[in-house]
């Protein structure tokens, strides 16, 4: 007992310290690091610049002409189909800086510089000049983290907007993505414009994504496809949050959320 | 964290020495505070395909280059849940600087290393490689043992991407670290001859 209070006497204020510190940086974990990003914003808001009108705009025009490909598309498939229902159009949240990105080598994210109290929940999605961006994982006040599409571990849902070919995009890291068709011969050809598909889950149905770049007949089991992303994901500026709930109780009633494709 | 070894002598202290130790406290969570927040920056020079070096790295090799293993076990895992609140909380980057950090203690005790700039460049390329490697097992064995809720589809392309992450944040934070660990260091050593 006497050892065990002497010990005591000498390393209490050693104890702790270690438990302070693992404590705190055990908390900020918990927080997903909200202190840190609320830091990171007012440091570096005067660096926080304006965006380049004239890339947004060229961009900008780029999405309008995937969009009007796609909405092309639609309406000959709203010609053909009856009982076509519409597709649900999006709302804006707010727009957003991006000011930091992924703070290690795994995971492909962006820190904007809106939060919870501008109205930004997550699971919402993010858009920027071009389409789609990502979906948001985590919200503090004043800051927002998006995951994005380029991550290896993000997985969408899509379907090529000229024949409604359906399979999944994979990131790459890279401003490439592939795509895994569901179908053994999917119709793609090098070009098309592909969208997210109405089997996804995390995102609303007929954002644009990319383009096929060119595709491998020879995988297995299905072919592949490599996608050129349309958003400048390794110099992008703003996005555009718009609110989502995803639907995550797909094996609930999955007759209600095949809108279009498999009426 | 500042000096477990000098705080656990009970000898009466000077009213300098009390200042000193408030100051050595805030630079240290200071100097982890400066790396944290320039972690999400990707500044001109501090950039191979996307990747940016690993400032965390640095600081724990400057900081177990001259304390014993535990602490900078301890200072290893402290700094690793701070990453992974900036990201996600799996996979965990404490396992990988708690190995770099006991690793360069132990190098440290048994004399393998001068403190150089060169030689402290070269560990940093080795350690960088190491806490990469640490993040790609956790990432293989969560595809092995738990393949349902695993992050990614294969393992060819965590290896894959690991490959990529390793090598450029290895020459990024080996190129980088003389401009964090000199002052730190610097620090450390002027303030234990003032103690």
């Amino acid at each position: 007992m006497f050892t065990l209070r002497r010990w005591w006497d000498k390393n209490a204020l050693k104890a702790g310290l270690i438990f302070l510190a693992i404590g705190t940086a055990w908390g900020i974990r918990q927080t997903n690091g909200g202190l840190i990003d609320e830091a990171y914003q007012v440091i570096t808001r005067p660096f926080q610049s304006p965006s380049t009108q004239k890339q947004i705009e060229n961009a900008y025009v780029l999405e309008l002409q995937q969009r009007v490909i796609e909405l092309e598309n639609q309406n000959q498939k709203l010609r053909e189909l009856v009982d076509y229902e519409e597709g649900s159009s999006l709302d804006t949240t707010t727009l957003a800086a991006v000011i930091g990105r992924s703070a290690d080598l795994w995971w492909q994210q962006v820190t904007v510089n809106k939060g919870s109290r501008d109205g930004v929940n997550v699971g919402d999605v993010a858009t920027g000049p071009g389409g789609l961006v990502g979906r948001i994982v985590n919200v503090t006040p004043n800051t927002a983290r998006i995951l994005l599409l380029s991550d290896p571990t993000s997985q969408i849902g899509a379907k090529v907007s000229r024949s409604r070919s359906t399979g999944y995009i994979r990131g790459e890291t890279g401003s490439q993505a592939t795509m895994q068709f569901f179908e053994k011969i999917p119709d793609v050809r090098p070009g098309d414009v592909l969208v997210t598909s109405s089997f996804s889950r995390l995102f609303p149905q007929d954002i644009p994504i990319g383009r096929v770049a060119s595709i491998d007949r020879g995988t297995s089991p299905a072919p592949e496809a490599v996608i050129q992303l349309s958003v400048p994901i390794s110099n992008l500026e703003w996005v555009a949050i718009h609110p989502y709930e995803p639907k995550l109780d797909v094996d609930a009633a999955p007759a209600q959320i095949v809108t279009d494709d498999n009426p | 964290m500042g000096g477990f070894a000098f705080m656990t002598s009970l000898r009466p202290r000077r009213r300098s020495d009390s200042r000193n130790q408030i100051w050595n406290w805030v630079f240290t969570i200071g100097s982890v505070l400066f790396c944290l927040l320039i972690l999400p920056m990707r500044l001109p020079g501090m950039n191979i395909l996307g990747v940016g070096p690993n400032w965390l790295l640095i600081w724990i090799v400057a900081w177990s280059i001259s304390r014993s293993a535990f602490e900078s076990a301890i200072a290893g895992i402290v700094l690793g849940l701070l990453q992974d609140s900036l990201t996600a909380s799996f996979p965990t980057h404490a396992l990988g600087l708690a190995i770099a950090g006991v690793l360069t203690a132990r190098l440290q005790q048994r004399r393998f290393i001068r403190e150089d700039l060169i030689s402290i460049a070269l560990i940093i390329f080795g350690f960088a490689i190491v806490t990469e490697t640490a993040v790609a097992m956790q990432l293989t064995l969560q595809k092995i043992f738990d393949s349902d809720n695993a992050l990614y589809a294969h393992l060819g392309s965590i290896w894959q991407h690991y490959q990529r992450v390793a090598l450029s944040s290895a020459i990024l934070s080996s190129l980088w670290a003389p401009a964090l660990y000199y002052p730190l260091k610097r620090w450390w050593e002027k303030y234990a001859v003032t103690e």
